[in-house]
């Protein structure tokens, strides 16, 4: 086959789904823009040096008259220099050294655009979300997923509904990150009524571990961590901060207030300590006091990377380009970056940490589930309470403003050593809208610019995470870039919708998670489809199905052992690590240079809870593809390795989960079948296949063949662990069901979502 | 329309096993990656952008900054200036650090040391008397006396050139090769780094330097480690020996095939292959680790030290190990350089873990024929003054980081063998020409100046070496195509055969 043939359809499968018609008119923005983007701007576009040469992000520039010859030429559309230069075979553009040369199909879109008129469209990410005038008034998601089914060529129908135990545990997981608890999924496939599975749904919202779970993919984006991230890598106060999001999940907190707290909530007025915490986000950036690192260095470096991040997490933009020069493709100034760094430059700590656990300005927090429940009482003014902050036994970073702005200026080449021009107001990409009139120039006036109802960005970014966390994949495939670079949505007029959604509806998460697990999209069967050429389910025309998280991966096990310790929060748990691997890596003088495991129920939180070293975060997180946090991460990679076979079937945690699983089963049912069937229930929803059955109890039988004559092994593999062994049981019989239950749990139905 | 190819793209890179983006098996890649992927398109038979000089490299890196006045950036005329303050105009405004901004003088410190002239190819190189072992292969050696960075402090400089770029987040070096060039030993991982043991350890690493950054992650480096488990996680617990583990993987395999039959999720599929390559390594990691194969003979090469699990000299053994059964990418830090206060006494240290085993591993590759496609490179994060850092004596110095100059080596792997590049002014501060006359101002990353090689320079000559165009190694994340070298980088020709 042909390259070229692959381009094809490479370019082709990058656009929508449902608008290929041949006959319909070029789509700008959707079709045209992305090219130009990616094989025009870099010389052409938003960061063209001189005004003499020629630019093509606009209408205006695209026509205008360079010595009698026009790019565009709208009174002759045929006569446009743009079409004669894409297909000048001698001197083509883009130049051949650039390495970016157009497609047949490219250059076939962009001829169609010119003798169409060559008119222009904004992006479509910088145009505030609408619902449409015909959009389905219930069922939406649904409906548009339907749609693009009908659209496609051929048109697709959906896959049939996935059995209900599967459909349990798959929307438990989503909301949860655990498999569903027994008795609740024993109610769900009794209940007849038709509402059965929305009651189902609705305890799982209402489950702590809804919290615990959703907070995980928040703290990847803005890279939470228990250490200062540089150098010495210290421990440092931070810890309430991570609770903290887990209760605003909890509580459902409305998004809009999500944000504005942890932008701002030390510049709202009369904030409370709770506000107050959540500025911690403002502080999440990796820090250093490395000797002989200069201050004015590490304030422009700790700006950079909390103006950067922001563009990911809230805006789904990637800034970084602009800190050096204007964005070689994004409509975004190099003095622009700077007048929104400027909202993050004038806050109160030293760029430089020292070191220190409680580098200021901090706070005491709440450092258990009782405090923070006194803090609740307190600012819930329940009677009798009274300002518990006091007492509480942790300190957290906050963020606040030093009484005089520092002062900010465009950064030559972003090297901080290089200021010029004039003294810069915080200001917002004049791309993604206007800046408030009534807002203050300040983090709070941020926070209100971001949340307001005509924001083009942040609504659609959120639910696209969302849309990611519950089917795997997002509706903007890439949902760290929803820049011109970036992947266009594959159902725009849904992303839209939702967005909409959003913010019609208070911002409310847990009723757009509900929306998105109830759809029939949602609880379509997740088999592969033959019929379909689909494997990145772009069309939704099956159910969600994929590797699970490091941290759910864990969490199942430790869940379905009972060894699970249900505690909220608290300062980061150790559990087994391989001696010496923070030595090995350490500074003398760091605190962070031994690693002392945990004793007893800490051996046991949810993963969540574990302590996060940035410059070496525990192994089970990093093998099965958690990201560092040193930077923020919106999308995890999902692998397979051999590396993570070694530890999911040795790693020490993991084969005490299994012992303590097999110790459940045992004594749950005298019979092996029964046992098993147990096994299956806990992990997959359903009792064990016949097939595996059949496996299991053949490696069961020959585990007990073989350690019957070698009880000392049994023994050995027993001891792995610090929970006890239930010693009343036989422990041949207990060995071999331990190696029986390691292996299931290194099976598929322990590790994926399907 | 068709997903597939799309996923194809996708995948590709994930389940073709030793296949990088580049390397074994990419006429295929370059087939399924299309017109994005133009400028990965190779151009050479053996699917690199051209033909590879190197087949694998072992990188021998020295964190902390090794003091260049005291190993091989010979100063004579510093003897007589010795005590006097660094001219103004040498100085040249460089920014220093915080530890030695504050000194009323920056008094000039020449080097303790005795060097000697060594024959190369060339003109000759200096090599103190602190190496006397990597002095006997000034032959073989390539050593550059002008590397320079912008980065003044140790993690923003470790990151910079291990990342190229001074704030985490970007993929590590080990990993973008990783990603290029993929593997050609299944049975081992391809990307495998080493600590080694030092009596200095005032130096932090970080999992970033080793880390895939925004590449799939199976592109990180592996630990291969002195302490516990060679390979995280390698051994059986307690009490399962490895007929248990065969019968377990097999049963493991029934159970996925049999969901794999339910939801024919392709990932599967992948994992089954992944325990059997799992399988595979918990005898290939051992037998790689037992020396006892290894003839006398290697540890008079070597060293006694060689012998002792997680030496410099340890490491470097195993980096040849490794190197023989095709593992391409090595990387051993050696941490414990950073000499402000006690030089002399860490310095002589330091080199002697290093020294005789460099020289070894150079001796023995060239033994085995192995030296002329396997680059080795050697060096820190950025050099050390030639001021020094306190109180000036003759006998006992220190000195605070310096990163307008400082010396790196490399040798094999089509490095031109036996010559030095770049030479630095009298006072080891900044690069001049090769006659001599100053550079003012002083080379920046942006325009390449005959004689010097900024970070991005080595490592884009590195790629080079490798095969690889450092302009077309991209990966794109968040609408850029980025690369090891940033936007800057050029490949110094004079260093190559």
């Amino acid at each position: 086959m042909t390259s070229t043939f692959f381009r094809i359809l490479v370019s082709i499968s990058a656009f929508p789904i449902g608008i290929l018609h041949a006959e319909e008119p070029v789509d700008f923005a959707r079709e045209v823009l992305p090219i130009l983007s990616n094989k025009c701007f870099s010389c052409h576009g938003p960061d063209t040096k001189k005004a003499k040469d020629l630019r093509l992000d606009s209408y205006a520039a695209a026509i205008k008259d360079r010595k009698g010859i026009l790019a565009i030429d709208p009174d002759d559309l045929e006569e446009s220099e743009l079409l004669f230069r894409i297909h000048d075979q001698d001197d083509p553009m883009p130049p051949e050294d650039e390495g970016k040369p157009l497609t047949e199909p490219e250059r076939e879109i962009l001829s169609r655009w010119i003798k169409e008129g060559g008119k222009y469209a904004s992006h479509w990410a910088f145009v505030p979300p609408r619902k449409e005038k015909s959009a389905p008034k219930s069922a939406a998601i649904d409906s548009y997923i339907g749609i693009a089914h009908k659209a496609h060529t051929p048109p697709v129908t959906p896959a049939p509904r996935a059995d209900l135990s599967t459909l349990a545990r798959r929307a438990a997981l989503v909301l949860t990150g655990l498999p569903p608890e027994p008795e609740v999924l024993e109610k769900f496939l009794a209940d007849k009524s038709p509402d059965a599975y929305e009651k189902f749904v609705e305890t799982l919202l209402d489950s702590p571990h809804y919290g615990e779970h959703q907070a995980r993919y928040w703290l990847d984006a803005i890279r939470y961590g228990d250490t200062h991230g540089l150098h010495l890598d210290n421990r440092r106060g931070i810890f309430p901060f991570r609770d903290w999001v887990v209760r605003a999940f909890n509580d459902n907190l409305p998004l809009d207030d999500f944000i504005t707290w942890q932008l701002a909530g030390d510049l709202l007025p009369n904030s409370t300590i709770t506000q107050k915490i959540a500025t911690g986000f403002v502080r999440m950036n990796p820090t250093t006091s490395e000797g002989g690192a200069i201050a004015a260095e590490f304030q422009a470096k700790n700006n950079f990377d909390r103006t950067e991040t922001f563009g990911t997490v809230m805006l789904g933009m990637t800034l970084t380009c602009a800190r050096c020069h204007t964005h070689k493709y994004d409509p975004i100034i190099h003095d622009e970056y700077y007048s929104l760094l400027a909202f993050f430059n004038s806050t109160a700590e030293s760029p430089l940490d020292g070191n220190k656990y409680d580098h200021g300005p901090a706070m005491k927090a709440p450092a258990n589930p009782a405090e923070w429940e006194l803090l609740d009482a307190f600012e819930k003014k329940q009677e009798g309470a009274t300002d518990p902050q006091k007492s509480f036994t942790s300190t957290t970073l906050i963020a606040s403003e030093l009484p005089k702005p520092r002062v900010t200026r465009v950064l030559q080449r972003g090297e901080y050593h290089s200021p010029f021009g004039d003294p810069l107001q915080p200001d917002v990409p004049a791309v993604m809208g206007t800046f408030p009139d009534d807002a203050p120039r300040n983090r709070l006036g941020l926070a209100q610019w971001l949340t307001s109802p005509d924001h083009p960005l942040v609504a659609r970014v959120l639910v696209n995470r969302m849309w990611q966390r519950v089917f795997g994949y997002g509706l903007v495939r890439t949902p760290e870039d929803f820049g011109l670079q970036g992947e266009q949505p594959t159902h725009p007029e849904l992303l839209d919708w939702l967005a909409v959604d959003l913010k019609e509806n208070n911002w409310d998460l847990k009723r757009m998670l509900r929306l998105m697990v109830m759809s029939r999209t949602f609880q379509q069967s997740s088999k592969r489809r033959p019929d379909l050429e689909d494997p990145e389910n772009r069309l939704f025309a099956r159910g969600p199905g994929f590797r699970l998280d490091a941290e759910v991966i864990r969490d199942i096990a430790l869940w379905s052992s009972g060894l699970l310790n249900g505690t909220m929060g608290g300062e980061g748990v150790k559990p087994y690590q391989p001696a010496g691997l923070w030595k090995a890596l350490m500074h003398p003088a760091s605190n962070t240079k031994d690693y002392v495991q945990d004793k007893g129920s800490r051996l046991y939180q949810r993963s969540l809870y574990v302590y996060w070293k940035r410059t070496s975060p525990h192994p089970m997180m990093t093998l099965f593809d958690a990201p560092n946090r040193e930077s923020s991460c919106v999308k995890r990679s999902r692998t397979s390795t051999a590396l993570q076979s070694l530890a999911l079937l040795n790693e020490t945690q993991r084969i005490e989960m299994a012992r303590k699983l097999a110790e459940r089963i045992i004594t749950s049912a005298k019979d092996d079948q029964q046992r098993l069937d147990i096994l299956y229930k806990l992990l997959a929803c359903r009792p064990a296949r016949e097939k595996e059955r059949t496996v299991c109890l053949k490696l069961l039988e020959g585990m007990e063949a073989s350690y019957s004559s070698r009880a000392e092994d049994a023994k050995a593999l027993l001891s792995t662990g610090d929970a006890p062994v239930n010693e009343s049981l036989n422990q041949i019989e207990l060995a071999s069901w331990t190696q029986v239950v390691i292996t299931v749990l290194a099976s598929d139905i322990a590790l994926s979502l399907f | 329309m068709n997903f597939s190819r799309e996923h194809d793209l996708n995948i590709t890179r994930r389940q073709l096993f030793g296949r990088g983006a580049l390397g074994l098996g990419t006429a295929t890649m370059a087939q399924l990656l299309g017109s994005e992927a133009l400028a990965q398109t190779p151009d050479s038979p053996d699917g690199l952008h051209h033909p590879a000089k190197a087949k694998r490299v072992i990188y021998l890196f020295m964190s902390g900054g090794p003091s260049q006045h005291d190993m091989w950036d010979h100063k004579p005329r510093m003897r007589e200036m010795a005590g006097k303050d660094l001219p103004e105009h040498i100085r040249d405004g460089q920014r220093i650090t915080g530890m030695t901004a504050g000194q009323k003088t920056l008094p000039l410190c020449p080097s303790k040391y005795e060097f000697t002239k060594q024959d190369n190819n060339d003109q000759g190189v200096w090599v103190s008397e602190l190496l006397p072992h990597t002095a006997k292969v000034a032959k073989d050696l390539c050593v550059v006396h002008s590397t320079f960075t912008e980065a003044i402090n140790h993690d923003p400089a470790v990151t910079y050139i291990q990342t190229g770029s001074q704030i985490p987040g970007r993929p590590s070096f080990g990993s973008w090769l990783s990603y290029g060039l993929g593997r050609m030993n299944e049975d081992l991982p391809g990307y495998v780094v080493m600590h080694a043991k030092t009596n200095f350890g005032e130096q932090s690493l970080f999992n970033r330097l080793w880390g895939p950054g925004f590449l799939p992650s199976e592109h990180q480096g592996v630990l291969l480690r002195s302490q516990g488990d060679p390979v995280l996680y390698l051994n059986n617990p307690k009490g399962v020996t490895r007929t248990d583990r065969r019968t377990q993987l097999d049963a493991l395999a029934a159970l996925n095939e049999t969901q794999h039959d339910q939801f024919g999720d392709p990932e599967i599929l992948a994992r089954i292959k992944q325990h059997e390559m799992a399988y595979r390594m918990q005898t290939s990691v051992p037998e790689l680790m037992d020396l006892s194969d290894e003839k006398e003979s290697t540890f008079t090469l070597y060293g006694e030290e060689a012998r002792k699990a997680g030496t410099f000299a340890a490491c470097c053994l195993n980096a040849r190990r490794l190197a023989e059964r095709g593992v391409r990418n090595i990387q051993i830090f050696h941490r414990g350089w950073d000499a402000h206060g006690n030089l002399p006494r860490e310095h002589e240290s330091q080199c002697k873990d290093i020294d005789q085993a460099c020289a070894a591993l150079i001796t023995d590759l060239k033994q085995r024929n192995m030296l002329e496609d396997t680059l080795v490179v050697w060096g820190g994060e950025f050099g050390r003054t030639a001021y020094c850092q306190g109180k000036f004596s003759e006998k006992n110095y220190g000195r605070d980081h310096h990163p307008r100059c400082f010396t790196t080596w490399m040798a094999g792997g089509g490095i031109k063998p036996g010559i030095t590049y770049g030479r630095t002014d009298d006072y080891g501060y900044n690069i001049v020409q090769a006659d001599g006359t100053p550079i003012f101002p002083q080379p920046t990353k942006d325009h390449w100046t005959p004689g010097s090689v900024h970070i991005h320079d080595l490592n884009a000559t590195i790629l080079h070496l490798l095969g690889i165009d450092h302009r077309k190694l991209t990966y794109r994340y968040q609408g850029r195509d980025f690369r090891l070298t940033d936007i800057h980088g050029h490949v110094i020709k004079e260093l190559l055969l």
